[in-house]
This record gives structure tokens, C-alpha cells and sequence, in this order.
């Protein structure tokens, strides 16, 4: 089963698929990281088009993400189960570094613990 | 590095029942807003959005019907206004006092000196005043303003 994730950050991709766990796994959760495909992605702005930095996400594009946010609870250390609204994830690029400049919407506590400190400083909230 | 919250003692979104650890749910909203539930039935009427306050067993309920508080409801204190004793400007305290505790015999007593002395004071000016007008001349007739100031005369021109 695919799972479609939203992704919450400003890269362009507003829907991404998961096409692969890249652990040793059935499946990811928080702070795992995946292969998705986008499926639906913001028109890009000519400013990206022009600019040779920025990375330019198209639909069908096949891209590395971390899921942020599960629907699925997940477990505490203190014995307490969260769940968030929707699955969420942010694009990164092959250096595990998020493509995007801006997150938009809260994270998940359990990236901090599965070091992925770049998303958890532009996160606006981690909870 | 641990997620431990303290082990703090949640209360229920819904019912309002503590939830210890290990007990329960957490649900984070897209909003931020975090709710937490004691039990899956909890969970699932905040989901189906009804109103906690329709369920006779959550506290809201109990509290919105002031169910078991009788025992818990402490005599009301009144408070009781203290009385200062204040003196004002051009009073002292024992001025105002010592007029206070007047008795009325002695308060009449001093309305009647007054009274008394006021009588004499007019008299005298009543004297004072007939003296006064016997003194001025014989035939002193009366004036009117107008008569006094006289006749207005009118100017003359010397201008053309």
C-alpha cells in the first residue's frame, strides 16, 4: 500500500506517495526516512526556474523525504501513545538535508531523537 | 535523551479524569492543539464531536450540575468594614470627636448663648445705625440716580 503524505515544506510538493522505507522494514514512521513520488506539486515560480540553486519539484518526481508527522500513534519513552491529524513529511535532497527553505506546521518530538536537526530548527513547532 | 514529560499526571479532554502514565492517548490536532484521552471511549466521542458536558459521568457535567459539592462547600465569610477614625483639614480627630460626643444640653446651651449674642450684636448695630442718620443734615432729600448724574449734554459739533 502507498501511503500519500502531505508535504509540509516550501519545496513545491504539496502531495508525495511513498514508494519505498528505506530501512529494514514493513514500514516508517516518524523520522524514518522514504522514497516518495510526488504526486501533486505547486506550479514553480519563475523565480526558481531561474535561480540554478533551487530545486525544482515537478509532479512525478522521484525524491528522498522524513516523515514528521503519523496518524498512526507512536510510543513514548513515559509509556504515553500520540498521534497527529495526517502524515506529513519534508523533501530532502541526497545529502539528507530538506530541500525546502520553510516548514510549514508542527513535527513530531521524535525527529530530535533520530537526529534530524536541520528539520527540527526550521520546524515553526515540535511537539 | 529521553521524552519524558516528568511523568506528569494528564487530565482527560473529554471526561476530566486524571490519566497516569502509560495510560491512554495523545492526540495532536492539525492546529497544535493537543488533546489528551483516558480510554478509547473518551477518544472516540471527542471524535464523534459530542459535547462532554451531555455526559453525566464526565466531571464538566458534574460540575455544570453542581453534583457532590455540598460537602465541599465552606461557610462564606463576610467581610466587615473597618472603621477608621479620620480627621479632616481644619479638624483634628479629637475636635471632631469631642463635637460628636456633645451632649444636647450642652450643645443647646451654646445654640442659646449664640443666639443670644447675636441679638446683642444687631441691637447694636440697629443703635449704632439711627445714630448715624441723626447726624446728617436736616432736609436731606432723596435722589434719584439719574437726577444726581443730571441732564445729558448734548455735544456740539464743530466738524464738518
Amino acid at each position: 500500500m502507498k501511503s500519500r503524505l502531505n508535504v509540509i515544506d516550501n519545496s513545491g510538493a504539496i502531495v508525495a506517495e511513498c514508494i519505498k522505507v528505506l530501512k529494514n522494514a514493513k514500514w516508517a514512521s516518524v523520522g524514518d526516512e522514504i522514497v516518495v513520488s510526488v504526486k501533486k506539486a505547486r506550479p514553480i515560480s519563475d523565480k526558481t526556474l531561474a535561480s540554478q540553486s533551487a530545486a525544482k519539484i515537478r509532479k512525478g518526481d522521484v525524491r528522498r523525504a522524513v516523515i514528521v508527522r503519523t496518524k498512526k500513534e507512536i510510543r513514548r519513552p513515559d509509556g504515553r501513545y500520540v498521534r497527529f491529524d495526517d502524515n506529513a513529511c519534508v523533501l530532502l535532497n541526497n545529502q539528507q538535508q530538506p530541500l525546502g527553505s520553510r516548514i510549514l506546521g508542527l513535527v513530531s518530538a521524535e525527529l530530535r531523537f533520530k537526529n534530524w536537526v536541520k528539520v527540527v530548527s526550521l520546524a515553526p513547532r515540535v511537539v | 535523551p529521553c521524552l519524558l514529560h516528568s511523568l506528569r499526571l494528564e487530565i482527560c479532554s473529554f471526561s476530566g479524569y486524571k490519566i497516569y502514565p502509560s495510560r491512554g492517548r495523545t492526540f495532536i490536532r492539525g492546529d497544535g492543539r493537543t488533546f489528551h484521552f483516558l480510554s478509547s471511549k473518551t477518544e472516540s466521542l471527542f471524535h464523534q464531536r459530542k459535547n462532554p458536558r451531555k455526559f453525566d459521568w464526565t466531571v464538566v457535567f458534574r460540575k455544570m450540575h453542581r453534583k457532590g459539592i455540598s460537602e465541599e462547600v465552606a461557610k462564606k465569610r463576610t467581610r466587615r468594614a473597618v472603621k477608621y477614625n479620620r480627621s479632616i483639614v481644619g479638624a483634628s480627630w479629637d475636635a471632631i470627636n469631642a463635637r460628636r460626643n456633645e451632649k444636647t444640653e450642652v450643645r443647646s446651651a451654646a445654640r442659646a448663648e449664640a443666639v443670644a449674642k447675636a441679638k446683642e450684636a444687631r441691637k447694636e448695630e440697629a443703635a449704632k445705625r439711627k445714630a448715624a442718620r441723626a447726624n446728617q443734615p436736616a432736609g436731606g432729600q432723596k435722589f434719584s440716580k439719574q437726577q444726581a448724574r443730571g441732564a445729558q449734554v448734548k455735544v456740539q459739533a464743530n466738524s464738518r
